[in-house]
């Protein structure tokens, strides 16, 4: 079994529901399971009739539940960075980077930035205690901005990264040229009376540049993450038997193949006994196998109702996966 | 042995000569490549930093990430505007035009 699943789909169609039954389950037949809501507008507490927060709480035997809060997340990197700004910085006022810094905390992709290093904590923190990591994901749209956040700023990271080996290599020509070129000095000194030296700063090898380092780690890092994503998860998407959440499921598929990650399932909930809806779903979905999970009248009322949801084709299906 | 010591001292003015001319080529050549090494600098600032400048940019986290380190290069980018206002100036100076 994978150590992690994400259950992905439309607002609405019981993401919550499913990854919950799953998790109790799970937990029931002796597995070590901890969820974690990633949906800002959390409700996993409320299918367990317990408040959660950002660290995990015990919901069952077995079962831990957290919920991530995405605002303290961002917090928290801002806070990172500006002790670093103070720590390195000669003197911070005048770029006023401060300012700078609580601008970023509104510009777009913070908030996905801060969904993947959450992920990433969760995955480091607590997987060792655990057999399985369920994440219920936000509505689709913030979803896949997160789960294709790793690819693209890799990308950019990449371009960034050579631009830097340029200048490293700039820097080295220059120390050929002229070995007493001092490529330490800082611009204070510069901009004395100093003319005639040469003004280049900073190091000219990739492992000395403070730049470089932090481009490389954040690489390996998002590197790292595409890989959680696309070998070490398992990714379903719920779905309702009506048109919408169907389409919407269609576009999730595509979007994750052009990211390399796999649709492993589709739970199809909110259906009839007599599986309304189950036919138009196989066809869309010809290559990925469909699970019903039957419909719950009412919703859920008590937690121990979570073990009366049909998951057991789903389960078998996560079990079989990483036993390939 | 007049004659030995005449020429002892051509070659050694010659020497002078060379060492001088060596060391002002190198250190117009490192001018240059300070200068560009310089707008390289200022070209990763931007991309860095681009979203507040309206141009495509990486993830504002990767800004935020890099930030900490890039003291020297926003001091740069800030006196590279300066130098946008006179650039013809600045290059002129780096080739010793007077």
């Amino acid at each position: 079994m994978k150590k992690i699943a994400f259950f992905l789909g439309k607002g609405g169609v019981g993401k919550t529901t499913i990854s919950s039954a799953v998790a109790y389950q799970f937990a029931k037949e002796g597995k070590r399971v901890l969820i974690v809501s990633l949906d800002p507008a959390h409700n996993l507490g409320d299918v367990f009739q317990k408040s959660l927060a950002n660290t995990p709480r015990s919901l069952d035997a077995n079962l831990e539940g957290m919920e991530i809060d995405l605002a303290v997340w961002v917090e928290k990197y801002l806070k990172e960075s500006r002790e670093e700004i103070k720590a390195n910085y000669m003197y911070q006022s005048a770029f006023s980077v401060d300012a700078y810094i609580d601008i970023l905390k509104y510009s777009p992709g913070t908030e996905e930035y801060a969904v993947l290093w959450a992920i990433e904590y969760v995955y480091k923190e607590y997987g060792g205690r655990c057999d399985l990591i369920i994440f219920d994901t936000p509505p689709t749209a913030l979803t896949l901005r997160f789960l294709a956040m790793p690819s693209i700023t890799r990308l950019w990271v990449r371009e960034l990264s050579r631009l830097r080996e340029k200048i490293l290599q700039k820097r080295q020509t220059i120390l050929r040229i002229n070995p007493k070129a001092s490529i330490v000095r800082n611009l204070s000194e510069e901009t004395e009376d100093a003319q005639d030296e040469p003004k280049v700063r900073g190091a000219a090898k990739k492992e000395d540049d403070l730049i470089y380092t932090k481009l490389s780690s954040i690489a390996s890092r998002l590197a790292e993450l595409q890989r959680l994503f696309s070998h070490e998860s398992y990714l379903a998407v719920v779905v309702n038997p009506d048109t919408l959440s169907v389409a919407e499921a269609l576009r999730i598929r595509q979007e994750l193949g052009k990211l390399d990650v796999r649709l492993n399932s589709i739970c199809l909930n909110k259906t009839t006994e007599g599986g309304e809806g189950r036919q138009n779903v196989e066809k869309n979905f010809g290559d990925c196998p469909v699970f019903a999970t039957g419909l719950r009248q009412g919703g859920i009322g008590e937690v121990s109702q979570l073990a009366e949801i049909q998951a057991g084709g789903l389960k078998n299906d996560m079990k079989r996966f990483g036993q390939e | 042995m007049g004659a030995i010591l005449a020429l002892k001292r051509v070659f050694g003015f010659a020497g002078k000569v060379w060492r001088l001319a060596t060391e002002v080529h190198r250190i117009k050549a490192t001018d240059m490549l300070t200068f560009e090494v310089n707008e390289m600098e200022n070209l990763f600032t931007i991309l860095v930093c681009g979203s507040f400048m309206g141009l495509p940019s990486p993830p504002a986290a990767i800004a935020i990430e890099l930030l900490p380190y890039m003291e020297h290069e926003l001091r740069l980018m800030v006196a590279r505007a300066d130098f946008s206002q006179d650039a013809l100036a600045s290059i002129m100076d780096m080739l010793h035009v007077d």
